[in-house]
């Protein structure tokens, strides 16, 4: 839902990046983004695309990929990820229960990041 | 001799690395740091649109009677309405308007607390942006999490927001005086409240009458 204000701080990492490394223009960005993170990865694309226009990152790739989620339940120790189920568009706001005892009592490991790995650019 | 270079221009990578909600969660641990050293203890007040949230704020400062020694973050898109309604109850308010912001984040809060005297305040409440989706992401550095839902807000809010339920530490049930008029189960409400998050305090109130607020004063560790 802070889709705008992430995406906004990416392309401003993604520009001062360029510039300390005097690139002339950007081919590609890679991001990583937890499936259990709030953001919504086709609207942060949206919006880096928006926001490049104009820089010299203008129709630079966005490649977004997906980090799988693991958690530890505090009931059984199950350590792992969560069943995947595609289809459901609430899968960001958590794994209902743990996969093997179905508490609720667990802690998410990983899973909640946006990480800008690299940029391609053109020197 | 014939010396073969690379046709075009270079291509190369710059790897960055930076996570995004790191920095805020960062941020967020550098506020709790500040609010230990000033002795503060800090509460992250979120909530849906008109669940109750300055009305909550309100009676609890009536009830604690601390005066200045309260001070209000008012998070708020663009109106000060609510810190003027906190304002009224002898509190310190300062206004953080988001704009177009859907919640609070650890700077906005650092940029308040900066230019807020913080001398003899033991207490400090923030009141975060109305939304029960963003704020879950974005610790500000609070010791405590209350998030209150009301009962005008249907039988579903919990059940519907188990991220925000979950990072709680007080599940605060407002409006309780509409519950019948709204055919709302208390107990059905209070069964999906604990099945998410079983340690945190299920307390019901009517703020605009005071019901539950010693109640939540307590849950919150402070005096009584």
């Amino acid at each position: 839902m802070h889709e705008f204000s992430i995406s906004d701080e990416i392309v401003r990492d993604v520009l001062d990046a360029v510039k300390e490394n005097k690139g002339r223009k950007v081919l590609s960005i890679q991001l990583e983004i937890g499936e259990l993170a709030l953001l919504n990865a086709e609207q942060v694309t949206f919006w880096i695309h928006e926001l490049f226009k104009g820089s010299v990152a203008e129709g630079a790739k966005v490649k977004v990929r997906t980090m799988k989620a693991r958690i530890k339940c505090e009931s059984c120790g199950y350590k792992g990820g969560i069943p995947s189920d595609p289809q459901s568009s609430l899968r960001h706001l958590g794994p209902p229960t743990c996969p093997q005892c179905n508490s609720f009592q667990f802690n998410i490991e990983k899973g909640r990041e946006c990480i800008l790995r690299k940029i391609q650019v053109v020197k | 001799m014939k010396i073969i270079r690379p046709k075009g221009p270079e291509i190369f990578d710059i790897e960055l690395e930076k996570d995004l909600l790191a920095k805020n969660r960062g941020l967020a641990r550098e506020n709790r740091k500040q609010f230990d050293l000033s002795n503060i203890l800090a509460v992250d007040i979120m909530g849906s649109i008109g669940s109750g949230k300055t009305s909550l704020i309100k009676a609890i400062l009536r009830k604690l009677g601390m005066g200045r020694k309260v001070a209000v973050v008012a998070g708020d898109l663009t109106t000060t309405i609510d810190a003027e309604r906190i304002e009224m109850e002898g509190a310190r308010v300062i206004q953080v308007n988001t704009g177009k912001e859907c919640h609070l984040d650890a700077l906005l809060i650092r940029r308040a607390i900066d230019r807020m005297k913080l001398d003899d305040v033991r207490v400090l409440f923030i009141e975060n942006v109305g939304n029960l989706i963003c704020p879950g992401e974005f610790p500000l550095g609070a010791h405590k999490r209350l998030v209150v839902t009301s009962v005008t807000e249907g039988p579903y809010t919990i059940v519907k927001h188990p991220y925000i339920f979950r990072e709680a530490d007080v599940i605060v049930v407002n409006k309780l005086d509409l519950a019948k008029p709204m055919k709302i189960s208390l107990s059905k409400l209070e069964k999906d409240a604990k099945k998410i998050n079983p340690s945190a305090p299920f307390i019901k109130t009517n703020a605009l009458k005071g019901t539950g607020i010693p109640k939540i004063i307590h849950a919150l560790g402070l005096k009584t």
